[in-house]
């Protein structure tokens, strides 16, 4: 009996959570643009997290696309088709790679920054302090996060793209004897407008995902340091299985 | 403002933690609420802040059920300042994230009413002691010039010497500026010292209540146990 309890307060648990998540999308929506918008404080937002992410943007970028060329040639080069490389290192890196890997990097980057950030606050009764001080923290601390890392996100998959593409050119090049205006030419030719537009419209969602996660786990994160730490790591595992989990829907969807 | 409270019940979960709370605020008078640690005390002023809903009593402010929480202001029992925020930025929080500037001037004299020195005013609150960080919350909370102020426990964390000034300082201010106080503790000195009435909760309800002057004269023997720190079993 005890054991029927048990799961029955598990799947109540589960259940309710979920539906709390739902609600704090919804709220989200509705304090989107009001009853506050702080202009200065998003773009303030925007710039912090743009600035701090770049470095391992770029060394996700660089590293992916050497690889990328390094594991491609093995492979090609077992039946004659190393010519396919610039084409598989460009494909790859716009339509999945560049998306789930920056999104994957941002979600320990930034969503753990913010989890944690967001649960300090809560039990150092700071997001009481904003409520006793008429704000609203939709608009103060959710809108700011979530518009942030929606809109930086697509940012960060170019960036990654295109340095990616430098990193298997210059293995290609420099390492596995490619002529290099042909590579940067077949990479051209074969990149269609719809391959890096996939990628953009997936990293839209992968930030919406890490950064509505994150500030969830936060602002509903249990008290204390044990609070805190949990809040953090749920936060990233989360994101991380959602953003892996929707990227197939997500594929389906463009294939 | 006058806060008349009747038959108030909350409950997390299962767990009454308010069972039945009946008390007055009076206007420009300073309410002491004490009681053990976990009695409910910080959940009654949030309650009566309106941050938390309440599951049955009634509230009334001067007579109205509902309230413009503008008129209120709390000091949080460890500041709650925000630490990305200057000491002027979470003085004049309101003013600030509104993209007000002409706040530095109203700070300073704030500053200044709480014994303050100018010299931390763009300091963060990582950069200053425990004492001032209160100081800072009291200032934060006087910014919008409110009709009731709720102390949450003003004094803890800080030693005898420092405890004994933010003390002198409530008063002189709520003295001052006529504000209604309401303050949370659990120390019996600083109950004396800046409070006109109290009530004393535990296990969810009021068991005493008086005049500050003649807490140590009270009959109720769950209080007295509370004032001389024995455990008291009912």
């Amino acid at each position: 009996m005890k054991f029927i309890e048990n799961i029955g307060k598990a799947l109540t648990s589960i259940f309710s959570n979920i539906g709390k998540f739902i609600l704090f999308i919804l709220f989200f929506f509705k304090y989107l643009f009001g009853p506050k918008f702080y202009f200065k404080n998003n773009i303030r937002y925007f710039l912090n997290v743009f600035v701090s992410s770049i470095p391992i943007i770029a060394l996700t970028g660089i590293f992916s696309g050497m690889v990328l060329a390094l594991q491609s040639y093995t492979g090609f080069s077992r039946f004659s088709a190393e010519s396919a490389i610039p084409n598989v290192v460009v494909l790859t890196l716009t339509r999945e790679l560049g998306p789930v890997l920056t999104g994957l990097m941002i979600s320990a980057r930034v969503g753990s920054s913010i989890a944690a950030e967001i649960a300090t606050m809560r039990v150092t009764e700071q997001i009481d302090a904003l409520k006793t001080l008429n704000t609203n923290y939709y608009n103060y601390l959710v809108t700011p996060r979530v518009l942030s890392l929606t809109l930086a996100l697509p940012i960060f998959v170019t960036l990654v793209d295109f340095i990616g593409v430098m990193g298997g050119y210059i293995v290609s090049v420099h390492r596995l004897g490619f002529n290099d205006n042909l590579y940067l030419l077949n990479t051209i030719d074969f990149l269609k407008i719809g391959d890096y537009l996939s990628g953009i419209f997936k990293a839209f969602v992968f930030g919406f995902i890490i950064s509505i996660v994150s500030c969830y786990c936060g602002l509903f994160s249990d008290k204390g340091a044990f609070g805190v730490g949990s809040a953090t790591t749920n936060a990233v595992v989360i994101s991380s299985i959602l953003i892996l989990s929707s990227n197939y829907f997500l594929t389906e969807l463009f294939f | 403002m006058k806060i008349e409270i009747k038959n108030l019940k909350k409950r997390f979960n299962d767990n009454f933690v308010l069972k039945d709370i009946s008390l007055t605020i009076e206007k420009n008078k300073s309410t002491i609420i004490l009681g053990q640690s976990g009695c409910g005390k910080s959940v009654l002023i949030k309650t009566i802040y309106q941050l938390f809903s309440f599951d049955d009593g009634l509230i009334f402010y001067d007579g109205k059920a509902k309230v413009d929480i503008d008129k209120f202001s709390m000091l949080f029992q460890y500041g709650a300042l925000f630490d990305s925020l200057k000491i002027s930025e979470n003085i004049a929080f309101t003013d600030f994230i509104n993209n007000k500037t002409n706040f530095n001037k109203k700070v300073i004299s704030l500053m200044n009413d709480v014994g303050l020195d100018k010299s931390i005013f763009n300091k963060y609150p990582s950069e200053i002691s425990g004492g001032m960080k209160k100081r800072v919350a009291f200032a934060r909370a006087l910014y919008k010039n409110p009709k009731v102020i709720f102390l949450d426990e003003p004094t803890t964390g800080l030693d005898p010497i420092n405890s004994d000034k933010i003390n002198e300082l409530i008063l002189k201010v709520i003295t001052k500026r006529k504000i209604t106080a309401v303050t949370i503790t659990h120390d019996i000195k600083s109950a004396i010292k800046t409070g006109d009435h109290y009530y004393f909760i535990d296990k969810g309800i009021i068991q005493d209540k008086g005049d500050c002057k003649k807490i140590l004269k009270t009959k109720n023997k769950a209080f007295k146990s509370f004032i001389s720190g024995a455990d008291f079993k009912q």
